[in-house]
């Protein structure tokens, strides 16, 4: 069963067209890695996953039932652009109200246990409006994740997270996928943090999905390349670019040889053109690089 | 395998919505200040008209006096008697007659747009409505706390005009209004309430974060039945004026809370 299912999905504001025809298909249990450019329609899409904007057409279902159900509705668990808190609360309170909202029974050993889990049980008493940006996320998750929700829509949930706030929510995010069974659809431009804990991902552009894969056909589909390091980088640059199709520096300062299979034939290429290599790795690309590219070759 | 999901009954969800609507409105200080401005507001009347009553104020071009009128009765600032009984001076559009208890309803409208778009300022309508696809405990939940919270003012003008009546030395003689009168009337302005919640609401709901406008608004349309205020509940109220406030209120909750749903379910929540 799938846990989210798009069918060309449509939402104009006036004249706009936010999404044109997306397509998305969220499996049960995944992480799923929701990636575009700015306006590509990310927000716009988990805005209407959880019913806070009407598409003008389309179809939106949540585990085979059609978005607008109550029940279903009240198992999902968000954060979109920043948390839904009170300013005047505390952190306590505004825990206890969203509490109180989804009919927890027992409320306040639930709200301990959330604090627990995003490392703020220190901080509950502290008002709302006085927490740094990364607290403020972290209670958005916290209470995204009150009443052990079966989904979790987050949308930009690392911004503003130091690398310690980063690790938690990494953390978090697993734990709930494997011990509530819960599905997490999550929106980041910081693609390296994605990377180490989506099993889905879904490139959007334009309104539209540009493609959709599991992490292992990412793995797949992410090219190995040939880095070395030479003391005359623009000679080897210019020496390999005649012998491979695709050479580049990056930013490391490393030289960069696409599809070469054997590293010792570059190696060998080079000493025989009197370079020596001073330093020589295979690498793969990663997600960031793959977006990037995929973006590229659309454009 | 089908995820199950639990049945979420409309008891359950208004529970739940209610349960968070009353406890945000009494640990709001705006419900407590509202109340504290309603308490005093009818003692500063009552005193400080009853200290100028009887000054002379002249029109500088006429030269015409005028001299001014106190409250001569405690209740003429809970309610005007309606019909032949009423004199001259109770139904004359003077300062006296607005300033008594039908200004609460205005204050009512400040109170329960300031709620309704705190939900919406604070971005958290998209945690409520997010488990809420169903609208109607929203709406039901805030004509009911709204209600309370304009049932409460109201109470607390009445306490404090006992307060000034007692402090600037006013008669409590209820006259032909009678007691019933008085109590009948207090108990149909406070349905009244059921009559103007709705609408601050439904003004409020599409007004949504802009909170100025939802006031503006309802402010607006409310003033289009200020006048009716003294008709349907006057200080000779009966059990007739209580059963057509209940009936006013309930048709207005009904269809105008009908009419929020739908403005809910068809625009933008965010």
């Amino acid at each position: 069963m799938n846990a989210i299912e798009i069918k060309g999905l449509t939402k104009n504001f006036g004249p706009k067209q936010a999404l044109s025809g997306l397509n998305m298909t969220v499996p049960e249990g995944a992480i799923y890695g929701f990636i575009g450019e700015n306006g590509s329609g990310k927000s716009t899409t988990e805005k209407i996953i959880c019913g806070l904007i009407h598409p003008s057409g389309g179809e939106v279902k949540l585990f085979g039932r059609d978005y607008t159900d109550a029940d279903v509705r009240a198992k999902v668990g968000v954060l979109i652009e920043a948390p839904g808190c009170f300013p005047n609360y505390s952190v306590w309170n505004n825990l206890m109200l969203q509490a109180a909202n989804l009919s927890i029974p027992n409320a306040k050993e639930e709200v301990v246990k959330v604090l627990k889990m995003v490392r703020m049980e220190g901080a509950a008493s502290n008002k709302y409006k006085n927490c740094s940006l990364g607290m403020k996320q972290r209670i958005g998750i916290a209470m995204a994740l009150l009443g052990k929700p079966t989904l979790l829509v987050l949308d930009e949930p690392i911004n503003g997270l130091d690398a310690d706030g980063m690790r938690i929510m990494r953390e978090i995010l697993v734990d709930v996928t494997k011990n509530y069974g819960c599905t997490v659809v999550v929106s980041s431009h910081i693609l390296g943090e994605l990377e180490k804990i989506a099993t889905h991902y879904g490139i959007v552009r334009g309104g539209k999905m540009l493609k959709e894969m599991t992490a292992e056909e990412l793995n797949a589909s992410c090219r190995t390349y040939v880095a070395l390091q030479t003391k005359d980088m623009n000679r080897t640059k210019s020496l390999l670019s005649c012998k491979y199709s695709r050479v580049e520096e990056d930013e490391a300062g490393y030289i960069r040889v696409y599809d070469a299979k054997d590293p010792e034939e570059i190696v060998t290429h080079l000493y025989e053109n009197g370079i020596l290599v001073s330093e020589i790795k295979i690498d793969k690309i990663g997600l960031e690089e793959y977006y990037i590219d995929l973006m590229k070759e659309g454009r | 395998m089908e995820t199950k999901f639990e049945r979420n009954t409309l008891n359950k969800r208004l529970k739940s919505m209610l349960s968070v609507d009353f406890r945000r409105m009494f640990t709001m200080p705006l419900l407590y200040i509202m109340v504290g401005i309603c308490l005093v507001i009818p003692i500063l009347i009552l005193v400080m008209t009853s200290m100028m009553e009887g000054s002379v104020s002249v029109n500088p071009q006429t030269g015409a006096e005028t001299v001014m009128k106190g409250f001569e009765n405690t209740w003429q600032i809970i309610g005007t008697i309606s019909g032949a009984e009423s004199s001259d001076a109770q139904m004359g559009m003077d300062m006296m007659s607005m300033c008594n208890i039908n200004l609460l309803y205005f204050f009512i409208a400040a109170l329960v747009c300031l709620f309704v778009s705190e939900d919406f300022r604070s971005g958290y309508a998209k945690n409520l409505f997010t488990v809420r696809a169903i609208k109607t405990d929203y709406v039901i939940s805030k004509t009911l706390v709204g209600f309370v919270g304009g049932a409460l003012m109201i109470i607390a003008f009445f306490v404090g005009s006992m307060l000034g009546g007692a402090i600037s030395g006013l008669s409590f003689d209820t006259g032909v209004a009678g007691a019933s009168g008085v109590i009948m009337c207090l108990i149909s302005k406070v349905l009244l309430v059921l009559v103007f919640v709705p609408i601050y609401l439904l003004v409020s709901v599409a007004a949504k974060q802009k909170t100025w406008l939802s006031i503006v608004g309802s402010l607006a349309v409310s003033m289009l039945l200020f006048t009716m205020i003294p008709m349907i509940a006057p200080l000779n109220s009966t059990a007739m004026n209580v059963f057509l406030c209940l009936a006013g209120g309930a048709l207005f909750s009904i269809g105008l809370g009908s009419v929020s749903d739908i403005v809910l379910k068809n625009t933008s929540l965010v």
